[in-house]
């Protein structure tokens, strides 16, 4: 019994490890171009460890560009539209999991109906609105829209809903009303969702290219992709050079994801509570 | 009194809804509804705005390279779809195990998902080729002479197919991790107790309490899969021959390479339709299946 | 009910403990973003002072004697997309001299990648918030001349005294008149030269292309440097649109009648010119297939030393410098007659200015003036478009290539792009068909008879 399950066990670890390598591939591609003399960027088949390490190309992004400036900026706005963003969702989420009302799920679909429209066709009329406050080129432009998210309100709806409702019905008779039961005990057991909103929040803002591209300009307030695309030439790129700004650039999510990954695992160990 | 009743209930609604409905609606609903607009218009951003009629819906039902961007965007749905949807709900039932180390293999797999695709698009471009790459060379080691992938018009959307669920299974695996943490451990402790085997754990009670993450999942990949845009345009642009031409890929076209903003409007909306059909069609099926506690 | 208290009994301790944690964590992340909003008030200024100013002496100086009648500089925008990644700085030099020439006007620019700048420059355009000064291809300046975006510079032209226009190269600066009026200036140009591996050459016994080779002698040459076993192919160029309507030309051929009325590419040279570019990869087996290329580019197959003779922009020579073996260009051979590439950039005025006057002043020492064309050709920042030939010396006498003249000689067969309002349109349209033909799904004759069904499909 024993032997068998340690097997398993050893399964398990040899397909996530075999799985690894390959999800690490783009990675290590990455961190090896980026180390590379322009040179050797061109080499075929590609080297994964350059013969010749350098860090150069680091020292150019940072000097070619105030990415200095991009990075904060891209950091300022990604925390800032993400963690109103968990909360707004957060508590659109409960309205639409647990308060029966008219018209709600017509509103629902109207949420979801807004993820269906691309994005490409809405981008000059949302900057054409920013225009009318006289917000372009400002950060709350830039915040603003990301604060609001019908992906988050279903992600938190379908959380909610999946939350036993025996939980709140004890809390009802203690006379408590939806309010004081979604802060005292609802947000408790959202933990782990709002982790994994808190990440994808972080990162669609993070890695958000257009809007930004649209909405900014000037050196003050362009974010970080913008740095980046700015690296790439019209008749040629240097890969190693942009490759140094990506290995830059993902830092922060994967801290992010480590970080919200903890409450995720957390979570589990309080699901006795259910 | 009952009045009363109902105006609080009107402010609790209120308190919850009304920062998200102000948001969405400046932010979001009226420049949909600006698009609405101007898909019965004929726009060059540049010149004055002129007003068309239906004449760009017809156009859009007429129009050869949408009909095949129409097909290309349904073959990559049903390629990508399935695969994405059980590799991840696989993945994420293996990650929720405690393991020692589990969550370095957590982040590992989520490398991919914040990778960028102009990055991602470089290595498979690399694994994907036809004489060097990896995955040709590990065909042949079986003997099958691979085919010349993104250079190939029959085999560039499988190449992209793969390469995108290769990309998203990360991020679908973090979401069915949450789901998973909301089933109680007492409710497997249980079943162990009964003798429950391991199959009949995932079908009894891992599979229903599940559902409304997996509802989740399906719809929202639904939805982005109908958008399909980023890796098609940094990996093959639409080529070789038009042969991965989808239909945002069409619209972001219109819009702001052929100075056609009224009718990349009107392919966004039949876009539209068709996606919310279908998340209709969804809904009224998740009732059979869908097991929520109410 | 009751086990869910007794199990939250049982869990007091973290409960209380998760209370009071989560909103520290929140307040946390709330001071951390107001920190660095503060944080990046500060970097803002930084950022700022970085941005160009005039020589700190030469500025300050007139300011502290006019102190009394200070008057608020003119602002002038400018966006570009030229200048990013390598070209910054020589921008900020550009703008300090100019501010230093003119210090009643101050320049700030926006700079984006040519990928993203139309985008960019669309929306500001639709919302008519457009800089006052604008960078534009020769290809986009057509579509926003022919849109009405752009300022109509003939008067200010007429009216500014120091400005001759035969300084400019005629038929560069001609390419910037809409209507026969002139909507832009001519900034600067790039073109597309031969470029051939001597060593392989002397390997091989041959003799270096020259000026008066025509297609065969291309591929006779081609024949006998191409060695299979080594990877090496004798000649290259790709298959797709801009390349096309450039060989047309060689042949004779064009896409439309003159006045562009008529469609005439699936003309019987055309298609002879097609079947000749496909012949090289599936016939002769000179040039390699997008297969044999294997992802690579063609400037890195070439620098490799993998390709002997390769039709390529003057912009790599910077790349191919260091090649370890020596090279050089010659023109492009052709089989009836020469054609060239010539991509130009001009600056526009934008027609909702306040500043057309300080903004043609930019325009005119931008694209015109000797400081200007100096920081330009030292930095190889492709080349200015003017007649004065002392402005180039520094330019040809740097090796390699030896034979730089051959960059100015390819002017007197330049090709214009055959650009038409719906031009993007039109290059994905013809680009798919030549695509299809490359692929061998359609004959060179049924591709270019569809490209031309295509395109009556799309005119105006």
């Amino acid at each position: 019994m024993m032997n068998k399950s340690r097997f398993k066990k050893l399964i398990f670890y040899v397909i996530l490890i075999l799985g690894s390598v390959a999800m690490l591939l783009p990675f290590l591609w990455m961190l090896s171009t980026s180390l590379k003399t322009s040179d050797a960027t061109m080499i075929f088949p590609p080297e994964w460890i350059p013969k010749e390490i350098t860090l150069d190309n680091y020292k150019e992004v940072t000097t070619a560009m105030p990415m200095g400036r991009f990075f904060l900026n891209s950091i300022f706005v990604a925390l800032t539209s993400t963690f109103f963003q968990v909360f707004i969702c957060a508590m659109a989420g409960y309205a639409f999991a647990r308060i029966d009302f008219k018209g709600r799920e017509v509103l629902f679909y109207i949420y979801l109906g807004t993820l269906m429209v691309p994005s490409q066709v809405t981008l000059t009329p949302l900057f054409i609105i920013m225009n009318l406050f006289k917000w372009t080129n400002t950060y709350q432009a830039l915040i603003l829209p990301g604060m609001f998210s019908a992906f988050g309100t279903f992600l938190m709806r379908q959380f909610f809903k999946g939350i036993p409702k025996s939980l709140e019905e004890a809390a009802f008779m203690d006379g408590a009303g939806y309010i004081t039961i979604f802060f005292k005990i609802i947000i408790h057991l959202a933990k782990p969702v709002f982790a994994t909103l808190w990440i994808f929040g972080f990162m669609a803002s993070w890695n958000n290219f257009l809007w930004p591209l649209i909405i900014t300009s000037d050196t003050t307030h362009m974010t970080l992709p913008l740095g980046l695309a700015a690296l790439q030439g019209r008749w040629t790129t240097d890969w190693n050079v942009l490759m140094a700004g990506t290995m830059i650039s993902i830092f922060p999510i994967l801290f992010v994801y480590i970080f919200t990954q903890k409450y995720i695992i957390k979570g589990m160990t309080h699901t006795g509570l259910k | 009194m009952v009045g009363n009743k109902g105006i609080k209930k009107y402010l609790t609604i209120a308190f919850f809804l009304l920062p998200s409905l102000v948001g969405m609606l400046i932010f979001v609903i009226i420049p949909i509804i600006a698009s609405f607009v101007l898909s019965f218009s004929k726009w060059d951003l540049i010149g004055d705005i002129k007003w068309v009629g239906f004449s760009n819906y017809i156009k859009v039902f007429n129009d050869p390279t949408i009909r095949e961007a129409f097909k290309h965007t349904l073959v990559f749905i049903a390629g990508y779809l399935p695969l994405v949807l059980s590799i991840s709900l696989g993945l994420a039932l293996v990650m929720n195990k405690k393991l020692k180390g589990i969550v370095v293999f957590r982040a590992l797999y989520f490398i991919p998902v914040i990778s960028s695709w102009v990055a991602v698009s470089m290595i498979w471009k690399w694994l994907l080729n036809p004489e060097y790459g990896l995955i040709n060379y590990l065909l042949s080691l079986i003997g099958i002479l691979g085919p010349g992938w993104l250079q190939d018009p029959k085999w560039a959307m499988a190449g992209v197919i793969m390469t995108s669920i290769w990309k998203d299974i990360g991020f679908i695996m973090v979401i069915y991790l949450a789901g998973l943490q909301e089933i109680p451990d007492h409710y497997y402790e249980a079943a162990s107790i009964d003798g429950v085997n391991r199959w009949q754990k995932f079908w009894y009670i891992t599979w229903p309490l599940l559902s409304p993450t997996t509802f989740f999942v399906i719809t929202i990949s639904l939805i982005n899969s109908f958008q399909v845009f980023d890796q098609v345009w940094i990996m093959t642009a639409g080529g070789p021959a038009g042969a991965t031409s989808v239909l945002v890929e069409q619209i972001y076209r219109n819009a702001f390479s052929y100075y056609k903003m009224g009718y990349a409007s009107a392919i966004s909306w039949v876009l539209f339709a068709l996606i919310f059909t279908v998340t209709v069609i969804q809904n009224k099926f998740q009732k059979k299946w869908v097991n929520y506690d109410e | 009910m009751k086990s869910i208290f007794m199990n939250g009994q049982s869990n007091k301790k973290s409960d209380v403990k998760q209370r009071t944690r989560y909103p520290k964590l929140f307040i946390g992340i709330l001071i951390l973003a107001m920190l660095l909003g503060m944080l990046s008030g500060c970097a803002q200024k930084a950022v700022e002072t970085n941005e160009p100013t005039p020589d700190a002496s030469s500025s300050t100086a007139p300011e502290a004697t006019d102190t009394t009648t200070t008057k608020e500089p003119v602002e002038i925008k400018y966006m570009t997309f030229s200048a990013a990644p390598d070209h910054l700085e020589d921008l900020d030099a550009m703008i300090a001299e100019f501010e230093k020439q003119n210090p009643d006007i101050k320049v700030t620019y926006e700079t984006y990648s040519f990928a993203d700048y139309f985008t960019k420059l669309q929306t500001v355009v639709a919302s008519k918030t457009a800089p006052d000064t604008f960078e534009l291809n020769y290809e986009n300046f057509v579509t926003y001349a022919s849109k009405k975006a752009l300022y109509n510079m003939d008067d200010l032209m007429k009216a500014d005294a120091d400005f001759d226009s035969s300084i400019f190269n005629s038929t560069a600066l001609n390419a910037f008149k809409y209507d026969s009026k002139q909507y832009g200036l001519v900034e600067s140009f790039s073109n597309v030269v031969f470029f051939y591996n001597k060593d392989l050459f002397d390997k091989a016994n041959l003799d270096y292309p020259n000026d008066s080779w025509t297609w065969k002698d291309e591929l006779a040459a081609a024949q006998k440097l191409t060695d299979a076993d080594a990877g090496i192919f004798g000649t290259y160029a790709p298959i797709q649109f801009w390349e096309f309507y450039k060989t047309i030309e060689q042949n004779g051929g064009k896409i439309f009648n003159d006045d562009k009325t008529e469609v005439v590419i699936d003309s019987k040279e055309n298609i002879e010119t097609l079947q000749w570019m496909i012949d090289k990869i599936e016939k002769y087996h000179v040039s390699p297939s997008d297969a044999q290329m294997s992802g690579q580019s063609d400037g890195d197959l070439f620098k490799a030393g993998k390709i002997a003779m390769l039709r390529t922009g003057i912009w790599m020579f910077d790349s191919f410098k260091d090649a370890d073996f020596t090279w050089d260009i010659a023109l492009e051979p052709g089989n009836t007659q020469k054609a060239h590439h010539f991509f130009a950039n001009g600056v526009a005025i934008s027609k909702d200015t306040k500043n057309a006057e300080a903004a043609w002043k930019w325009a005119k020492f931008l694209t015109s003036s000797k400081e200007a064309a100096k920081i330009r050709v030292d930095s190889s920042w492709e080349l200015p478009a003017l007649t004065d030939e002392s402005l180039l010396t520094s330019y040809l006498e740097k090796t390699p290539p030896e034979s730089r003249a051959v960059v100015f000689k390819a002017l007197d067969t330049l090709v214009v792009p055959p650009v038409i309002g719906n031009w993007n349109e039109l290059t994905d349209l013809v680009g798919k068909e030549l695509d299809q033909a490359k692929l061998g799904q359609k004959t060179p004759e049924q591709a270019l008879k569809d490209a031309k069904t295509a395109i009556e499909g799309i005119l105006e």
